[in-house]
Protein backbone atom coordinates (compact mmCIF):
# COMPACT_ATOMS: atom_id res chain seq x y z
CA UNK A 1 0.00 0.00 0.00
CA UNK A 2 2.74 2.41 1.09
CA UNK A 3 4.80 1.28 -1.82
CA UNK A 4 2.02 1.97 -4.25
CA UNK A 5 1.35 5.44 -2.87
CA UNK A 6 5.07 6.16 -2.98
CA UNK A 7 5.05 5.01 -6.55
CA UNK A 8 2.15 7.28 -7.48
CA UNK A 9 3.86 10.16 -5.71
CA UNK A 10 7.05 9.62 -7.67
CA UNK A 11 4.94 9.27 -10.79
CA UNK A 12 3.18 12.54 -10.07
CA UNK A 13 6.47 14.28 -9.34
CA UNK A 14 7.86 12.92 -12.58
CA UNK A 15 4.80 14.15 -14.45
CA UNK A 16 5.12 17.54 -12.80
CA UNK A 17 8.79 17.77 -13.75
CA UNK A 18 7.98 16.78 -17.31
CA UNK A 19 5.14 19.30 -17.33
CA UNK A 20 7.33 22.11 -16.09
CA UNK A 21 10.10 21.18 -18.52
CA UNK A 22 7.69 21.03 -21.41
CA UNK A 23 6.09 24.32 -20.47
CA UNK A 24 9.38 26.08 -19.88
CA UNK A 25 10.95 24.61 -22.99
CA UNK A 26 7.86 25.54 -24.95
CA UNK A 27 7.67 29.07 -23.68
CA UNK A 28 11.41 29.67 -23.99
CA UNK A 29 12.00 28.06 -27.35
CA UNK A 30 8.69 28.89 -29.04
CA UNK A 31 7.10 31.78 -27.20
CA UNK A 32 4.47 32.17 -29.93
CA UNK A 33 3.54 28.56 -30.44
CA UNK A 34 2.28 27.85 -26.96
CA UNK A 35 -1.33 28.76 -27.58
CA UNK A 36 -3.39 25.62 -27.29
CA UNK A 37 -2.78 23.04 -24.69
CA UNK A 38 -4.17 19.55 -25.09
CA UNK A 39 -1.63 18.96 -22.38
CA UNK A 40 -3.76 20.77 -19.81
CA UNK A 41 -6.64 18.42 -20.54
CA UNK A 42 -4.39 15.37 -20.36
CA UNK A 43 -3.23 16.56 -16.96
CA UNK A 44 -6.65 17.24 -15.52
CA UNK A 45 -9.00 14.67 -17.04
CA UNK A 46 -8.63 10.91 -17.25
CA UNK A 47 -11.22 10.81 -20.02
CA UNK A 48 -11.48 13.81 -22.33
CA UNK A 49 -15.19 13.24 -22.78
CA UNK A 50 -17.50 14.06 -19.91
CA UNK A 51 -20.59 12.04 -19.07
CA UNK A 52 -22.73 14.67 -20.79
CA UNK A 53 -20.86 14.06 -24.03
CA UNK A 54 -18.93 17.30 -23.84
CA UNK A 55 -15.27 17.14 -24.74
CA UNK A 56 -13.30 18.86 -22.03
CA UNK A 57 -11.47 21.29 -24.35
CA UNK A 58 -14.73 23.26 -24.26
CA UNK A 59 -14.10 24.02 -20.61
CA UNK A 60 -11.28 26.40 -21.50
CA UNK A 61 -11.96 27.21 -25.15
CA UNK A 62 -15.23 29.01 -24.69
CA UNK A 63 -15.98 30.09 -28.26
CA UNK A 64 -18.16 27.77 -30.32
CA UNK A 65 -16.95 27.15 -33.86
CA UNK A 66 -17.65 24.33 -36.31
CA UNK A 67 -15.51 21.23 -36.64
CA UNK A 68 -15.92 18.48 -39.21
CA UNK A 69 -14.59 14.98 -39.49
CA UNK A 70 -14.38 12.46 -42.28
CA UNK A 71 -14.05 8.78 -41.47
CA UNK A 72 -14.91 5.79 -43.66
CA UNK A 73 -18.40 4.33 -43.19
CA UNK A 74 -16.82 0.97 -42.43
CA UNK A 75 -13.35 -0.51 -42.13
CA UNK A 76 -12.00 -4.03 -42.28
CA UNK A 77 -9.99 -5.36 -39.33
CA UNK A 78 -6.24 -4.71 -39.18
CA UNK A 79 -6.40 -2.04 -41.87
CA UNK A 80 -4.86 1.40 -42.02
CA UNK A 81 -7.30 4.16 -42.92
CA UNK A 82 -7.34 7.89 -42.50
CA UNK A 83 -9.55 10.10 -40.38
CA UNK A 84 -9.57 13.73 -41.47
CA UNK A 85 -10.46 16.43 -38.98
CA UNK A 86 -11.34 19.79 -40.51
CA UNK A 87 -11.01 22.94 -38.46
CA UNK A 88 -12.09 25.71 -40.81
CA UNK A 89 -11.48 29.36 -39.99
CA UNK A 90 -10.67 32.60 -41.73
CA UNK A 91 -6.87 32.69 -41.84
CA UNK A 92 -6.84 36.46 -42.33
CA UNK A 93 -8.04 36.87 -38.73
CA UNK A 94 -5.38 37.30 -36.08
CA UNK A 95 -5.68 36.61 -32.41
CA UNK A 96 -4.19 38.15 -29.31
CA UNK A 97 -1.07 36.44 -28.08
CA UNK A 98 -0.02 36.02 -24.49
CA UNK A 99 1.84 39.33 -24.50
CA UNK A 100 -1.04 41.28 -26.04
CA UNK A 101 0.34 41.43 -29.58
CA UNK A 102 -1.50 39.98 -32.56
CA UNK A 103 -0.55 36.71 -34.19
CA UNK A 104 -1.86 33.80 -36.23
CA UNK A 105 -4.13 31.15 -34.76
CA UNK A 106 -3.05 27.68 -33.83
CA UNK A 107 -5.22 24.61 -34.09
CA UNK A 108 -5.49 21.38 -32.19
CA UNK A 109 -7.70 18.34 -32.29
CA UNK A 110 -8.71 15.35 -30.21
CA UNK A 111 -9.92 12.18 -31.87
CA UNK A 112 -11.68 9.63 -29.66
CA UNK A 113 -11.76 6.33 -31.49
CA UNK A 114 -13.56 3.18 -30.40
CA UNK A 115 -11.77 0.77 -28.10
CA UNK A 116 -8.93 -1.03 -29.89
CA UNK A 117 -8.37 1.50 -32.67
CA UNK A 118 -5.02 3.23 -32.52
CA UNK A 119 -2.52 5.33 -34.39
CA UNK A 120 -1.06 3.39 -37.31
CA UNK A 121 2.58 2.39 -36.85
CA UNK A 122 5.08 4.22 -39.06
CA UNK A 123 5.88 1.22 -41.31
CA UNK A 124 2.25 0.64 -42.26
CA UNK A 125 1.45 4.16 -43.38
CA UNK A 126 1.48 4.57 -47.15
CA UNK A 127 3.64 7.28 -48.71
CA UNK A 128 0.55 9.04 -49.97
CA UNK A 129 -0.89 9.22 -46.47
CA UNK A 130 2.46 10.36 -45.08
CA UNK A 131 2.40 13.26 -47.50
CA UNK A 132 -1.08 14.27 -46.37
CA UNK A 133 -0.08 14.04 -42.74
CA UNK A 134 2.91 16.28 -43.12
CA UNK A 135 5.24 16.75 -40.21
CA UNK A 136 2.50 16.11 -37.72
CA UNK A 137 3.25 14.73 -34.31
CA UNK A 138 0.23 12.82 -33.06
CA UNK A 139 0.27 11.51 -29.53
CA UNK A 140 -2.13 9.33 -27.62
CA UNK A 141 -4.08 10.95 -24.81
CA UNK A 142 -2.54 8.70 -22.19
CA UNK A 143 -0.58 5.47 -22.05
CA UNK A 144 -3.60 3.33 -21.26
CA UNK A 145 -5.82 5.06 -23.83
CA UNK A 146 -4.08 4.59 -27.19
CA UNK A 147 -7.49 4.95 -28.86
CA UNK A 148 -7.68 8.65 -27.97
CA UNK A 149 -5.40 10.77 -30.13
CA UNK A 150 -4.36 14.34 -29.50
CA UNK A 151 -2.59 16.78 -31.75
CA UNK A 152 -1.63 20.40 -31.26
CA UNK A 153 -0.93 23.17 -30.93
CA UNK A 154 0.07 23.41 -34.58
CA UNK A 155 -0.04 26.36 -36.98
CA UNK A 156 -3.57 26.65 -38.33
CA UNK A 157 -2.56 28.02 -41.70
CA UNK A 158 -1.11 24.65 -42.72
CA UNK A 159 -3.33 22.36 -40.74
CA UNK A 160 -6.95 23.28 -41.27
CA UNK A 161 -7.24 19.65 -42.30
CA UNK A 162 -5.52 17.21 -40.00
CA UNK A 163 -5.09 13.66 -41.28
CA UNK A 164 -4.78 10.90 -38.70
CA UNK A 165 -3.56 7.49 -39.89
CA UNK A 166 -5.54 4.90 -37.94
CA UNK A 167 -5.08 1.17 -37.57
CA UNK A 168 -8.25 -0.82 -36.97
CA UNK A 169 -8.12 -3.70 -34.49
CA UNK A 170 -8.49 -7.35 -35.39
CA UNK A 171 -11.08 -9.32 -33.38
CA UNK A 172 -9.23 -12.50 -34.35
CA UNK A 173 -6.10 -11.56 -32.43
CA UNK A 174 -7.81 -9.53 -29.71
CA UNK A 175 -10.81 -11.31 -28.24
CA UNK A 176 -12.14 -8.22 -26.47
CA UNK A 177 -12.84 -6.54 -29.80
CA UNK A 178 -16.08 -7.27 -31.60
CA UNK A 179 -17.34 -6.41 -35.03
CA UNK A 180 -20.04 -3.77 -35.06
CA UNK A 181 -20.74 -0.09 -35.17
CA UNK A 182 -19.01 2.31 -32.82
CA UNK A 183 -19.02 6.04 -32.20
CA UNK A 184 -16.13 8.35 -32.94
CA UNK A 185 -16.00 11.63 -31.04
CA UNK A 186 -13.96 14.47 -32.42
CA UNK A 187 -13.11 17.86 -31.05
CA UNK A 188 -11.33 20.56 -33.01
CA UNK A 189 -10.10 23.87 -31.71
CA UNK A 190 -8.62 27.01 -33.13
CA UNK A 191 -7.17 29.86 -31.14
CA UNK A 192 -6.19 30.30 -27.54
CA UNK A 193 -8.16 29.33 -24.48
CA UNK A 194 -10.08 31.75 -22.33
CA UNK A 195 -9.54 30.05 -19.00
CA UNK A 196 -6.58 28.21 -17.53
CA UNK A 197 -7.18 24.89 -15.77
CA UNK A 198 -6.62 26.73 -12.50
CA UNK A 199 -9.68 28.87 -13.26
CA UNK A 200 -7.68 32.03 -14.04
CA UNK A 201 -8.67 34.00 -17.09
CA UNK A 202 -6.27 34.32 -19.98
CA UNK A 203 -5.87 37.64 -21.73
CA UNK A 204 -7.98 36.36 -24.64
CA UNK A 205 -11.33 36.83 -22.98
CA UNK A 206 -13.80 39.40 -21.71
CA UNK A 207 -13.22 40.99 -18.30
CA UNK A 208 -16.19 41.94 -16.15
CA UNK A 209 -16.70 44.31 -13.27
CA UNK A 210 -16.72 42.48 -9.95
CA UNK A 211 -18.56 45.25 -8.11
CA UNK A 212 -21.26 47.85 -8.68
CA UNK A 213 -20.10 51.43 -8.53
CA UNK A 214 -18.42 54.23 -10.41
CA UNK A 215 -15.15 53.93 -12.25
CA UNK A 216 -12.83 56.18 -10.29
CA UNK A 217 -9.64 55.73 -12.25
CA UNK A 218 -8.12 53.87 -15.16
CA UNK A 219 -4.36 53.52 -15.24
CA UNK A 220 -2.01 51.73 -17.57
CA UNK A 221 0.13 48.96 -16.18
CA UNK A 222 3.72 48.28 -17.10
CA UNK A 223 2.89 45.25 -19.22
CA UNK A 224 0.47 47.24 -21.35
CA UNK A 225 -2.73 46.31 -19.58
CA UNK A 226 -5.00 48.43 -17.43
CA UNK A 227 -6.01 48.77 -13.84
CA UNK A 228 -9.61 49.87 -13.50
CA UNK A 229 -10.55 51.20 -10.09
CA UNK A 230 -14.22 50.89 -9.21
CA UNK A 231 -15.54 52.95 -6.32
CA UNK A 232 -18.53 51.35 -4.63
CA UNK A 233 -21.41 53.31 -3.13
CA UNK A 234 -20.05 52.83 0.39
CA UNK A 235 -16.68 54.26 -0.59
CA UNK A 236 -14.76 51.00 -0.93
CA UNK A 237 -12.54 50.83 -4.00
CA UNK A 238 -11.83 47.70 -5.98
CA UNK A 239 -9.03 47.33 -8.50
CA UNK A 240 -9.65 45.28 -11.61
CA UNK A 241 -6.45 44.26 -13.36
CA UNK A 242 -6.81 43.71 -17.07
CA UNK A 243 -3.87 42.17 -18.88
CA UNK A 244 -2.71 43.46 -22.27
CA UNK A 245 -5.03 42.28 -25.01
CA UNK A 246 -8.68 43.07 -24.51
CA UNK A 247 -9.79 46.62 -25.34
CA UNK A 248 -11.46 48.74 -22.69
CA UNK A 249 -15.12 49.58 -23.22
CA UNK A 250 -15.53 51.84 -20.19
CA UNK A 251 -14.30 55.33 -19.35
CA UNK A 252 -13.55 57.14 -16.12
CA UNK A 253 -16.63 58.38 -14.31
CA UNK A 254 -18.89 55.75 -15.82
CA UNK A 255 -21.28 53.79 -13.62
CA UNK A 256 -20.97 50.03 -13.86
CA UNK A 257 -22.97 47.20 -12.40
CA UNK A 258 -21.42 44.03 -11.09
CA UNK A 259 -20.99 41.63 -14.00
CA UNK A 260 -20.90 44.34 -16.67
CA UNK A 261 -18.24 43.90 -19.31
CA UNK A 262 -15.27 46.21 -18.86
CA UNK A 263 -13.60 45.07 -22.05
CA UNK A 264 -14.54 43.67 -25.42
CA UNK A 265 -14.17 39.95 -26.08
CA UNK A 266 -11.04 39.57 -28.20
CA UNK A 267 -11.53 35.83 -28.72
CA UNK A 268 -11.69 34.95 -32.43
CA UNK A 269 -11.21 31.22 -32.06
CA UNK A 270 -13.36 28.49 -30.71
CA UNK A 271 -13.94 24.83 -30.17
CA UNK A 272 -16.33 22.48 -31.90
CA UNK A 273 -17.09 18.83 -31.47
CA UNK A 274 -18.80 16.30 -33.67
CA UNK A 275 -19.81 12.66 -33.40
CA UNK A 276 -19.50 10.10 -36.18
CA UNK A 277 -20.03 6.40 -36.43
CA UNK A 278 -17.74 3.79 -37.91
CA UNK A 279 -18.42 0.13 -38.61
CA UNK A 280 -15.74 -2.46 -37.91
CA UNK A 281 -16.73 -4.85 -40.66
CA UNK A 282 -15.98 -8.56 -40.90
CA UNK A 283 -14.79 -9.72 -44.33
CA UNK A 284 -16.58 -13.04 -43.80
CA UNK A 285 -19.88 -11.28 -43.22
CA UNK A 286 -19.43 -9.45 -46.51
CA UNK A 287 -18.71 -12.71 -48.30
CA UNK A 288 -21.73 -14.35 -46.69
CA UNK A 289 -23.89 -11.39 -47.64
CA UNK A 290 -22.71 -11.57 -51.25
CA UNK A 291 -23.51 -15.30 -51.39
CA UNK A 292 -26.94 -14.64 -49.88
CA UNK A 293 -27.64 -11.85 -52.37
CA UNK A 294 -26.60 -14.10 -55.25
CA UNK A 295 -28.90 -16.82 -53.95
CA UNK A 296 -31.82 -14.40 -53.58
CA UNK A 297 -31.32 -13.00 -57.07
CA UNK A 298 -31.11 -16.48 -58.58
CA UNK A 299 -34.29 -17.55 -56.78
CA UNK A 300 -36.12 -14.45 -57.98
CA UNK A 301 -35.05 -15.03 -61.58
CA UNK A 302 -36.09 -18.69 -61.42
CA UNK A 303 -39.49 -17.73 -59.97
CA UNK A 304 -40.12 -15.25 -62.77
CA UNK A 305 -39.02 -17.79 -65.39
CA UNK A 306 -41.31 -20.38 -63.87
CA UNK A 307 -44.17 -17.90 -63.98
CA UNK A 308 -43.50 -17.24 -67.65
CA UNK A 309 -43.55 -20.96 -68.30
CA UNK A 310 -46.86 -21.40 -66.47
CA UNK A 311 -48.30 -18.49 -68.46
CA UNK A 312 -47.43 -20.27 -71.68
CA UNK A 313 -49.22 -23.40 -70.46
CA UNK A 314 -52.19 -21.29 -69.41
CA UNK A 315 -52.29 -19.62 -72.82
CA UNK A 316 -52.05 -22.97 -74.64
CA UNK A 317 -54.72 -24.66 -72.58
CA UNK A 318 -56.89 -21.54 -72.23
CA UNK A 319 -57.23 -22.63 -68.63
CA UNK A 320 -57.35 -19.71 -66.26
CA UNK B 1 -47.22 -11.03 -72.40
CA UNK B 2 -48.84 -11.67 -69.10
CA UNK B 3 -51.91 -13.82 -68.99
CA UNK B 4 -54.98 -11.59 -68.99
CA UNK B 5 -58.51 -12.93 -68.65
CA UNK B 6 -61.17 -10.88 -70.44
CA UNK B 7 -64.41 -10.13 -68.54
CA UNK B 8 -67.10 -12.50 -69.63
CA UNK B 9 -69.98 -10.07 -70.10
CA UNK B 10 -72.41 -12.84 -71.00
CA UNK B 11 -72.19 -14.04 -67.40
CA UNK B 12 -75.21 -12.54 -65.60
CA UNK B 13 -73.57 -13.01 -62.22
CA UNK B 14 -70.59 -10.87 -63.27
CA UNK B 15 -72.87 -8.25 -64.79
CA UNK B 16 -74.81 -8.03 -61.55
CA UNK B 17 -71.59 -7.58 -59.60
CA UNK B 18 -70.22 -4.99 -62.01
CA UNK B 19 -73.46 -3.04 -61.70
CA UNK B 20 -72.77 -2.73 -57.99
CA UNK B 21 -69.18 -1.60 -58.61
CA UNK B 22 -67.78 -5.02 -57.63
CA UNK B 23 -66.53 -8.13 -59.40
CA UNK B 24 -63.18 -6.78 -60.50
CA UNK B 25 -61.50 -10.04 -59.52
CA UNK B 26 -63.43 -11.90 -62.26
CA UNK B 27 -61.11 -10.68 -65.00
CA UNK B 28 -57.52 -9.49 -65.49
CA UNK B 29 -54.42 -11.39 -64.43
CA UNK B 30 -55.35 -14.37 -62.27
CA UNK B 31 -54.10 -14.04 -58.72
CA UNK B 32 -53.43 -17.74 -58.31
CA UNK B 33 -50.91 -18.96 -59.19
CA UNK B 34 -49.43 -16.17 -61.34
CA UNK B 35 -49.18 -13.51 -58.64
CA UNK B 36 -49.45 -15.30 -55.33
CA UNK B 37 -47.19 -18.23 -56.06
CA UNK B 38 -44.51 -16.63 -58.24
CA UNK B 39 -44.33 -12.88 -57.81
CA UNK B 40 -45.07 -12.58 -54.10
CA UNK B 41 -42.00 -14.66 -53.16
CA UNK B 42 -39.88 -12.46 -55.46
CA UNK B 43 -40.96 -9.37 -53.51
CA UNK B 44 -40.66 -11.09 -50.13
CA UNK B 45 -37.15 -12.29 -50.94
CA UNK B 46 -36.15 -8.83 -52.14
CA UNK B 47 -37.38 -7.28 -48.90
CA UNK B 48 -35.55 -9.84 -46.79
CA UNK B 49 -32.35 -9.30 -48.80
CA UNK B 50 -32.56 -5.54 -48.28
CA UNK B 51 -33.06 -5.97 -44.52
CA UNK B 52 -30.19 -8.43 -44.22
CA UNK B 53 -27.92 -6.21 -46.32
CA UNK B 54 -28.66 -3.20 -44.14
CA UNK B 55 -28.15 -5.24 -40.98
CA UNK B 56 -24.72 -6.38 -42.15
CA UNK B 57 -23.45 -3.20 -43.78
CA UNK B 58 -24.87 -0.68 -41.32
CA UNK B 59 -25.48 -2.50 -38.05
CA UNK B 60 -27.22 -0.75 -35.16
CA UNK B 61 -24.71 0.48 -32.64
CA UNK B 62 -25.04 -0.08 -28.94
CA UNK B 63 -25.42 3.35 -27.39
CA UNK B 64 -23.70 4.63 -24.32
CA UNK B 65 -25.07 3.46 -20.99
CA UNK B 66 -27.75 5.85 -19.83
CA UNK B 67 -26.84 8.21 -17.02
CA UNK B 68 -29.82 10.02 -15.50
CA UNK B 69 -27.50 12.51 -13.79
CA UNK B 70 -25.80 13.69 -16.96
CA UNK B 71 -27.96 15.69 -19.33
CA UNK B 72 -26.65 15.33 -22.86
CA UNK B 73 -25.31 18.44 -24.56
CA UNK B 74 -28.03 18.42 -27.16
CA UNK B 75 -31.41 17.11 -26.18
CA UNK B 76 -33.57 15.98 -29.04
CA UNK B 77 -36.45 13.50 -28.92
CA UNK B 78 -37.12 10.91 -31.60
CA UNK B 79 -37.50 12.44 -35.06
CA UNK B 80 -41.29 12.08 -35.20
CA UNK B 81 -41.57 14.31 -32.13
CA UNK B 82 -39.42 17.13 -33.58
CA UNK B 83 -42.34 19.42 -34.55
CA UNK B 84 -44.04 19.35 -31.14
CA UNK B 85 -40.67 19.50 -29.42
CA UNK B 86 -40.03 22.72 -31.31
CA UNK B 87 -43.42 24.10 -30.28
CA UNK B 88 -42.67 23.25 -26.67
CA UNK B 89 -39.28 24.96 -26.60
CA UNK B 90 -40.37 28.04 -28.54
CA UNK B 91 -43.49 28.68 -26.40
CA UNK B 92 -42.70 31.24 -23.70
CA UNK B 93 -44.17 29.19 -20.86
CA UNK B 94 -44.68 25.53 -20.24
CA UNK B 95 -48.46 25.63 -19.81
CA UNK B 96 -48.86 27.38 -23.15
CA UNK B 97 -46.52 24.80 -24.66
CA UNK B 98 -48.61 21.94 -23.34
CA UNK B 99 -51.81 23.59 -24.56
CA UNK B 100 -50.31 24.09 -28.01
CA UNK B 101 -49.14 20.49 -28.11
CA UNK B 102 -52.59 19.29 -27.08
CA UNK B 103 -54.20 21.46 -29.74
CA UNK B 104 -52.48 19.46 -32.49
CA UNK B 105 -54.58 16.27 -32.12
CA UNK B 106 -57.65 18.31 -31.11
CA UNK B 107 -57.32 20.46 -34.23
CA UNK B 108 -57.01 17.36 -36.39
CA UNK B 109 -60.03 15.89 -34.64
CA UNK B 110 -62.39 18.72 -35.65
CA UNK B 111 -61.41 18.71 -39.34
CA UNK B 112 -63.84 15.90 -40.33
CA UNK B 113 -66.64 17.64 -38.44
CA UNK B 114 -66.06 20.94 -40.24
CA UNK B 115 -65.93 19.20 -43.60
CA UNK B 116 -68.84 16.92 -42.78
CA UNK B 117 -71.27 19.10 -44.74
CA UNK B 118 -69.38 18.14 -47.90
CA UNK B 119 -70.52 14.92 -49.58
CA UNK B 120 -67.54 14.49 -51.93
CA UNK B 121 -64.63 12.14 -51.41
CA UNK B 122 -62.26 13.71 -53.94
CA UNK B 123 -59.71 15.92 -52.13
CA UNK B 124 -60.02 18.56 -54.87
CA UNK B 125 -63.70 18.89 -54.00
CA UNK B 126 -63.01 19.28 -50.28
CA UNK B 127 -61.17 22.58 -50.11
CA UNK B 128 -61.24 23.05 -46.34
CA UNK B 129 -59.81 19.64 -45.45
CA UNK B 130 -57.24 19.80 -48.23
CA UNK B 131 -56.11 23.28 -47.23
CA UNK B 132 -55.82 22.27 -43.59
CA UNK B 133 -53.87 19.17 -44.60
CA UNK B 134 -51.41 20.98 -46.87
CA UNK B 135 -50.91 23.85 -44.43
CA UNK B 136 -50.48 21.40 -41.55
CA UNK B 137 -47.93 19.36 -43.47
CA UNK B 138 -45.91 22.46 -44.34
CA UNK B 139 -45.98 23.72 -40.74
CA UNK B 140 -45.02 20.29 -39.41
CA UNK B 141 -42.03 19.99 -41.73
CA UNK B 142 -40.96 23.56 -41.00
CA UNK B 143 -41.15 23.08 -37.23
CA UNK B 144 -39.49 19.68 -37.49
CA UNK B 145 -36.52 21.12 -39.34
CA UNK B 146 -36.40 24.02 -36.88
CA UNK B 147 -36.05 21.61 -33.97
CA UNK B 148 -32.55 20.73 -35.16
CA UNK B 149 -31.51 24.42 -35.14
CA UNK B 150 -30.52 26.48 -32.11
CA UNK B 151 -33.49 27.99 -30.27
CA UNK B 152 -32.76 31.44 -31.72
CA UNK B 153 -33.32 30.07 -35.23
CA UNK B 154 -36.08 27.62 -34.33
CA UNK B 155 -38.76 29.48 -36.29
CA UNK B 156 -36.71 31.29 -38.91
CA UNK B 157 -34.39 28.36 -39.72
CA UNK B 158 -31.70 31.01 -40.01
CA UNK B 159 -33.11 32.10 -43.36
CA UNK B 160 -34.19 35.58 -42.31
Amino acid sequence: MWLRSAQTVTQKVAIAIVAITVLLAGSLALPQAASAYPYYAQEAYKNPREATGRIVCANCHLGAKPTEVEVPQSVLPDTVFEAVVKIPYDTSIQQIQGDGSKGPLNVGAVLMLPEGFKLAPEDRISDEMKEKMGELYVQSYSDDQPNILVVGPIPGEQYQEITFPILSPDPKSDKSIRFGKYSVHVGGNRGRGQVYPTGDKSNDTVYNASATGQIAAISKTEEGGFTVTIKEADGKTIDETIPPGPELLVAEGQDVKSGDALTNNPNVGGFGQVDKEIVLQSPNRIKGLMAFFAMCTLTQIILVLKKKQVEKVQAAEMNF
Amino acid sequence: MATVKKPDLSDPQLRAKLAKGMGHNYYGEPAWPNDLLYIFPVVILGTIALCVGLAVLDPASIGEPANPFATPLEILPEWYLYPVFNILRVAPNKLLGVVLMGSVPLGLLIVPFIENVNKFQNPFRRPVATTVFLFGTAVTLWLGIGAAFPVSQALTLGLF
